[in-house]
């Protein structure tokens, strides 16, 4: 199996409390994985780890052959500032950064795949609009857009869905989808299991530590759906430190 | 004839007003477009509050040299960037936002200042001292002003993407490039180079007042950045010029007037600006088709 | 020099003692005058010498126009046997302040019997109080005060007699140096402009003309027009220097300087004696230093 990201006893957390504890195993080069879980379960914190925003508490994650560059982050809650006066083409065209950086122009083709991105979204004609102009939907389409553009190997998304019409959740997953044709590997962060089971071949059930991961049929069961659910969600103020070291 | 004695005269016949508009030109073309970008990051209020965050290098230079100008300078320009480069990494690393730790950080320094003022036993203002006037802008002084604005401009134009792109979506940017902080910290440190030599030559109101009232009137104008800047440039240019014509016929100060020609266009941008002006607000006219 | 450290210590110990002691427990021999200010200081002590303790209300480069009286100068005044004050309205505090503290010592007005001048302040025409620039005043002060210091004093009348006259002399000998000094100045070049009105009765005295810039002071920022106005000024009277003392912005005169082809002068006392460490400590000091500085930037 080519591996594009392996979990070695990860330990993942805040303030020495674990979010996600002692994570072991594998996602392959081309992996459409859903990662579902209850609230707290460490979904998010797992992203983080993984885009290299947040270092582990122990054990380690390792992306052969790829380097920073080649990871796409999409976070829950954006802190993009919609008042500035800025845009569609040009929040896009911020995908660009790794190959174009301080100074790099922008070439023809490299405009044209901007446009490109913009029309696969579904937002063909608002390239000159500025974004404190867009909806919700209208803005999560052109943060895909800009995923698209920054063309990576790895993609991570955390709740993209979260509040967006149903019409737009749609186009995009058709997007997510392209990705894994191109064998590109995606994990999506999700709550809406009836999305999963309709688009994700692969889940990761987690409830701080691994409750099942493969094939989303098996994973999605009703035992490991309640046994994800017995989780305790808080933190434990009186907790030890951790015996089961690596 | 009467339009050139009112309009080109006073420059063609005093050494000191074409020097003055040379200053209030310089400051106008660097001073806006920092100004739009402290109003976008939320920053607006920077400028008063970087006066007093400069007391403390001011107060050393001048116990290190008396009241000698380039010492105070020096010092002052140090501590200013001390405090905006301080507040800027406290801004990215803890839960303060850059104004909240802008404002821990001056208020320190400011406190500081005083101690060390009061350490001479003297009673002197030293801000005063560090504070010139329009129209006393000898060689040197302008040869700073054109160094300063040149070397914005440069850093600028050389900042300009991540800059934008740190201001709309810091998180985006933090997660594909390590330039965030640097970027972040070297602005400021334009702003204080600006703001600290625009003191000097040219005195606090105006400094600030040219950095900051083209920029809001301009965002008023336009939606479109670059539209922005160039905007913002042109009415300092326009105030500094109408400024100094008009203190030079009426017998009112210079500098008060400046920014008063400036606030007025920020006033008129204010009811008629097209780009959220309040006449566009309560009179939008006749809705499009589509 | 031997005589300016005599007058520094009696100022010394004059100062001390006065401040330290309370009214009823000074020795009895001193006679304990007050001054309004540092000028008059110095000329009193010239006369009265080690029979008397001065002390002055406002002390060197202190601004006499606009002094904000302390408790500790009404109880000075109170403790007086002589009161000395210049008058012609330069003290305009110092009545309210007599009254409150009670005094009853005789006050002596220095400048009686002198022709005021007029002087232009701010547009409103007054009485010039500035006598003492004038040497030939300067010594009706001295007699002045030495008649005061014997009417309070009667014991002391031929000490202070003497002192006066050696003092006198002195003054006739400093006159005759600056009438010589000035006239080393070429007649079209004794002009500068200063911004403190201050130099009426030396202008008179000495064939000056002290010129006042509008607009230009500490208070108010200059407007373009000002600075014009004075720059066109110099160029058309060919004023040679420009003395702007106080000036908010130094760099604004020397601006002004430069462009109108005007030098910038020194520092000139006019309304109060500079420190004991500084170059006009005694009231001869005072006029030497202004000669020497109007000489320096006025020469050719």
């Amino acid at each position: 199996m080519d591996v594009a990201i392996r979990f070695s006893d990860l330990t993942l957390g805040y303030d020495r409390h674990p979010a996600v504890h002692h994570l072991d195993g594998e996602v392959e080069r081309g992996a459409l994985l859903a990662v579902c879980g209850p609230n707290g379960a460490g979904k998010s914190t797992l992203l983080k780890g993984i885009a290299g925003t947040l270092a582990p508490l122990a054990g380690s994650i390792a992306l052969p052959r790829l380097k920073f560059r080649d990871i796409a982050y999409l976070p829950q809650a954006t802190g993009i500032d919609k008042s500035f006066p800025i845009d569609v083409f040009d929040v896009v065209a911020m995908g660009l950064w790794k190959r174009c950086g301080l100074f790099g122009g922008i070439s023809r083709s490299e405009t044209a795949k901007i446009r490109a991105a913009i029309t696969a979204v579904g937002l063909e004609g608002f390239e000159a609009r500025p974004v404190a102009t867009l909806s919700g939907g209208q803005l999560q389409r052109m943060l895909f857009a800009r995923l698209l553009v920054q063309d990576a190997a790895v993609i991570l998304l955390d709740e993209p869905f979260t509040a967006i019409d149903s019409k737009t959740v749609a186009d995009l997953i058709s997007v997510v989808s392209a990705w894994h044709y191109d064998h590109r590997t995606v994990l999506v962060v999700l709550h809406d299991l009836d999305l999963v089971r309709e688009h994700f071949p692969q889940t990761l059930l987690l409830a701080r530590e691994v409750i099942a991961k493969g094939k989303t049929g098996a994973v999605l069961t009703p035992e490991n759906l309640s046994k994800a659910r017995s989780m305790i969600e808080a933190f434990d103020r009186q907790a030890q430190a951790c015996a089961r070291a690596a | 004839m009467q339009l050139h004695d009112l309009l080109i005269a006073p420059f063609a016949d005093f050494a000191f007003m074409r020097r003055a508009l040379a200053g209030a030109i310089a400051l106008a073309i660097a001073g806006p477009p920092l100004g739009l970008f402290l109003i976008l990051r939320r920053m607006a209020l920077t400028g008063d509050a970087m006066a007093h965050a400069i007391l403390p290098g001011a107060a050393l230079g001048y116990l290190a040299a008396g009241l000698s100008l380039g010492p105070m300078t020096i010092g002052g320009l140090a501590a200013g960037v001390i405090v905006a480069a301080g507040s800027g990494v406290v801004a990215r690393t803890t839960v303060l936002r850059e104004d909240a730790s802008l404002a821990a950080f001056y208020l320190i320094s400011l406190a500081l200042g005083v101690t060390i003022v009061s350490l001479r036993g003297s009673n002197i203002d030293l801000l005063h001292v560090l504070f010139g006037s329009v129209l006393a802008l000898d060689d040197a002084t302008l040869i700073l002003l054109a160094a300063i604005a040149s070397v914005t401009l440069v850093a600028l134009a050389a900042l300009y993407r991540p800059l934008v792109i740190e201001t709309v979506d810091a998180s985006f940017l933090a997660s594909v490039s390590k330039s965030g902080g640097p970027v972040q910290i070297i602005f400021l440190a334009l702003v204080v180079l600006n703001l600290v030599g625009g003191f000097q030559a040219l005195g606090t109101l105006l400094a600030v007042g040219m950095m900051m009232l083209p920029a809001a009137s301009a965002m008023l104008i336009t939606a479109d950045m670059t539209a922005m800047i160039g905007i913002a440039a042109a009415q300092g240019m326009l105030a500094g010029y109408a400024g100094l014509v008009i203190s030079f016929h009426a017998g009112l100060p210079s500098g008060p007037l400046i920014i008063l020609m400036a606030g007025l266009l920020y006033l008129l941008a204010l009811v008629f600006g097209p780009a959220g002006g309040l006449l566009r607000r309560f009179k939008p006219g006749q809705h499009l088709e589509g | 020099m031997a005589h300016r450290g005599y007058v520094i210590t009696y100022i010394i110990i004059a100062l001390s003692l006065a401040r330290g002691l309370p009214a009823h427990a000074q020795t009895p021999a001193k006679l304990p005058v007050v001054a309004t200010f540092s000028i008059l200081a110095d000329f009193a002590l010239n006369v009265g010498g080690d029979r008397i303790n001065v002390a002055t209300l406002v002390g060197p480069d202190g601004d006499t126009h606009v002094y904000q009286p302390k408790p500790d100068d009404a109880k000075e005044l109170g403790a007086a046997q002589l009161i000395v004050v210049n008058g012609l309205g330069l003290e305009g505090w110092i009545d309210r302040l007599i009254r409150a503290s009670g005094a009853k010592a005789p006050v002596i007005v220095a400048t009686k019997g002198i022709n005021p001048q007029q002087m232009n302040e701010e547009g409103r025409i007054g009485l010039d109080p500035h006598a003492w620039q004038s040497i030939a005043n300067a010594k009706v002060y001295v007699v002045n005060i030495r008649d005061g210091l014997i009417a309070a004093d009667p014991a002391g009348e031929a000490a202070y007699r003497a002192n006066a006259d050696n003092y006198l002399g002195k003054l006739d000998a400093l006159e005759a140096d600056v009438k010589r000094d000035i006239a080393k100045i070429p007649p079209e070049r004794r002009q500068i402009i200063t911004t403190h009105d201050a130099f009426g009765y030396f202008g008179t005295a000495y064939g000056f003309r002290f010129i006042a810039p509008e607009g230009i002071s500490t208070e108010t920022e200059a407007s373009a027009r000002d600075v014009a106005k004075i720059i066109r000024q110099i160029k058309a009277q060919n004023i040679p220097a420009v003395f702007l003392e106080n000036v908010t912005d130094p760099r604004l005169v020397r601006r002004i300087a430069a462009e109108s082809g005007a030098r910038v002068g020194g520092t000139l006392y006019s309304d109060a004696l500079s420190p004991s460490d500084g170059p006009a400590s005694t009231y001869i000091d005072m006029m030497r230093n202004n000669v020497r500085e109007l000489a320096a930037a006025l020469a050719k």
